[in-house]
């Protein structure tokens, strides 16, 4: 029983990471129909740029604040030069962000080149005891930020102007242009929004988890799995997906093999997207002929 | 036909000028070539993504490798089965993941790749792990070992000229109109009487085929391979040398492959400088030269060319 806990609150604690990753992606797929392949880069990035922070000297707060604030920003400078001139194709826009998430990459190899990185933990090492179940205290950082994170998204989306109109823009574009909701801005602010996300995501999770130059792209297939679990551009769902994702790789990892670890989310992806492509909560768009 | 004998004299001016860096220079042209006129195939002209090719050169080497190894078959014997098992793989993951399209094919198509490159890792005892394979036996020819650049040379351009002969007929041939109808609007080719997932599955067949090759001569050449060169890295490489080509057109893939291979020299000297490169210019020629480079410069110097003499006959006015 504890050991079922122990895998439960280790999946819940992932799975976190990948909710938050899955919804960089809800945000800018909804508003711009394009799935950023490169999302996983963002998470990557911004770990790697705290790390070089705080190296750096900067108060680790700090350090996280203007990591995840610079990759936002990165968001915004790729929507400008790299998405906005491509136009609505969808290969083309999935052959871009490609690109742009391979640049990414070896930008980060010259930087930080090839070897793995730590962050330390933000309060400590020492295990906190949870009725039998011991978690290091970044695991609550991790659950807490990514909470805290997606109500303050929720309560943006839904009670705030701005998210109102990022949402018109996201459920028809041409009609909230109409209305005079400048769409430009909204694809920029989406993309600003997957990148900070994205970029505290990969923070949170890297005192945790080594980060290095080729840790994004495996983040960024975990994260889509999560979209597709959950239905794609629905972003209750990708949450709900991520955390359903990390319990099935804990509970794998555990009872199986660590090996299968990385395995069971492509069989998920795989099962996923040939029994039921719209997800467990559906999706916005069909996506099945 | 007159660009295939141009192809033919350059090949032997390449091969008669004795210099070793260029005849290795165009051994791996031509191993490259073959994935990515495989790949032009199915995404120029049938319009299918897909982003795990590498893991089709890489089953060709590996499977004629192993089958060479370990079962002690003939080179040429182990290169044939293992092409062939290839195709049959193709078919079967075409016949998987032609059930989606758009974002979802390209992601389940990466997912292929990973997971053929993670096996290639983790099947220590087949495939030796990251250590790979060495000690290959080369192809050979009455006793004459093609191990070596200029052996390889002929034969390897004879299967790159013989793929592209194959790839020009199809493409003229009415499969090809219907691939490239089916590449247009599937439902419209659909309502005229083509069944669009077989005709995707065979050209998956055929592109895995040609990746096939490319890979299995390639193992044979080296006698040494590892699951490093056949990442997902590769299949972006790929996809750079199609997108370079402007996706259809096999003379224009030619070009990018070339394009890429000599890029990849020049900036060997710079370290991991080439991954950054190949990213933005996947990005630019996607944006500004859709149907390849080649077509983007032209379409450049014509332009400033009709600007230089606009200037040039406002002045004389």
């Amino acid at each position: 029983m504890t050991e079922l806990a122990q895998y439960v609150a280790s999946g819940l604690v992932v799975g976190a990471i990948y909710g938050l990753i899955a919804i960089g992606f809800t945000a800018v797929y909804n508003v711009t129909g394009i799935v950023n392949f490169a999302q996983g880069e963002f998470a990557m990035l911004g770990a790697l740029g705290a790390i070089g922070l705080l190296a750096a000297g900067v108060p680790l707060p700090a350090a996280v604040i203007l990591a995840a604030l610079a990759i936002g920003l990165l968001g915004v400078l790729i929507e400008w030069l790299a998405i906005r001139p491509a136009g609505p194709d969808v290969l083309r826009g999935i052959i871009i962000t490609i690109g742009v998430g391979v640049s990414l990459q070896g930008v980060a190899v010259l930087v930080w080149g090839t070897d793995a990185h730590p962050l330390p933990a933000f309060s400590g090492e020492k295990p906190i005891d949870l009725g039998g179940v011991t978690v290091p205290p970044q695991a609550l950082w991790v659950v807490g930020t990514a909470a805290a994170l997606m109500c303050g998204l929720y309560l943006f989306f839904t009670r705030t102007y701005l998210g109102k109109a990022f949402r018109a823009c996201a459920l028809n574009a041409f009609a909230a242009s109409l209305m005079g909701i400048p769409t430009a801005a909204m694809r920029a602010l989406s993309f600003f929004v997957s990148g900070l996300v994205g970029a505290i995501a990969g923070i949170i999770v890297a005192p945790i988890a080594l980060m290095q130059y080729d840790s994004g792209i495996f983040l960024g297939i975990k994260g889509f799995v999560a979209c597709i679990i959950g239905g794609f551009g629905n972003p209750i769902g990708a949450a709900l997906g991520g955390l359903a994702l990390g319990l099935l790789e804990a509970l794998a990892t555990g009872y199986l093999s660590s090996g299968y670890k990385n395995a069971i989310a492509f069989v998920v992806l795989l099962a996923f997207l040939f029994a039921r492509p719209g997800g467990i909560l559906g999706e916005l768009e069909e996506v099945r002929r | 036909m007159r660009r295939v004998a141009l192809l033919v004299v350059a090949l032997a001016a390449v091969y008669f000028s004795g210099s070793g860096y260029l005849l290795n220079l165009f051994v791996v042209t031509a191993l490259f070539a073959l994935p990515a006129l495989g790949l032009s195939l199915l995404m120029g002209y049938t319009g299918q993504i897909s982003l795990g090719h590498a893991a089709f050169v890489g089953l060709g080497a590996y499977g004629s490798a192993i089958l060479c190894k370990s079962l002690g078959l003939n080179p040429w014997l182990a290169l044939l089965a293992a092409v062939a098992a290839t195709t049959a793989i193709a078919w079967v993951i075409g016949w998987l993941v032609f059930r989606l399209r758009g974002h979802h094919l390209a992601m389940a198509t990466l997912a292929f790749g990973i997971i053929v490159h993670v096996a290639t890792v983790e099947m220590k005892g087949l495939t030796g792990g990251q250590d790979g394979l060495s000690g290959i036996a080369p192809l050979s020819i009455f006793g004459f070992e093609l191990g070596t650049d200029a052996a390889i040379f002929p034969f390897a351009w004879l299967a790159c000229v013989a793929a592209i002969l194959v790839a020009e007929n199809l493409v003229r041939s009415p499969a090809g109109l219907t691939m490239r109808a089916v590449a247009e609007n599937e439902a419209v080719a659909a309502s005229v009487g083509i069944a669009p997932d077989a005709l995707k599955r065979r050209i998956m067949a055929i592109s895995g085929c040609y990746a096939g090759v490319g890979g299995a001569i390639y193992a044979h050449y080296l006698g040494y391979i590892s699951p490093g060169p056949f990442d997902v890295g590769f299949s972006v490489r790929l996809l750079l040398m199609v997108a370079l080509g402007g996706f259809a057109g096999i003379w224009n893939v030619l070009f990018g492959v070339l394009f890429v291979v000599v890029t990849s020299e020049v900036l060997k000297p710079f370290g991991r400088f080439d991954v950054v490169i190949y990213g933005v210019l996947l990005v630019i020629v996607m944006i500004y030269c859709p149907r390849g480079l080649l077509d983007g410069l032209q379409t450049a110097a014509r332009a400033l060319a009709r600007r230089l003499s606009s200037a040039a006959g406002g002045r004389g006015s």
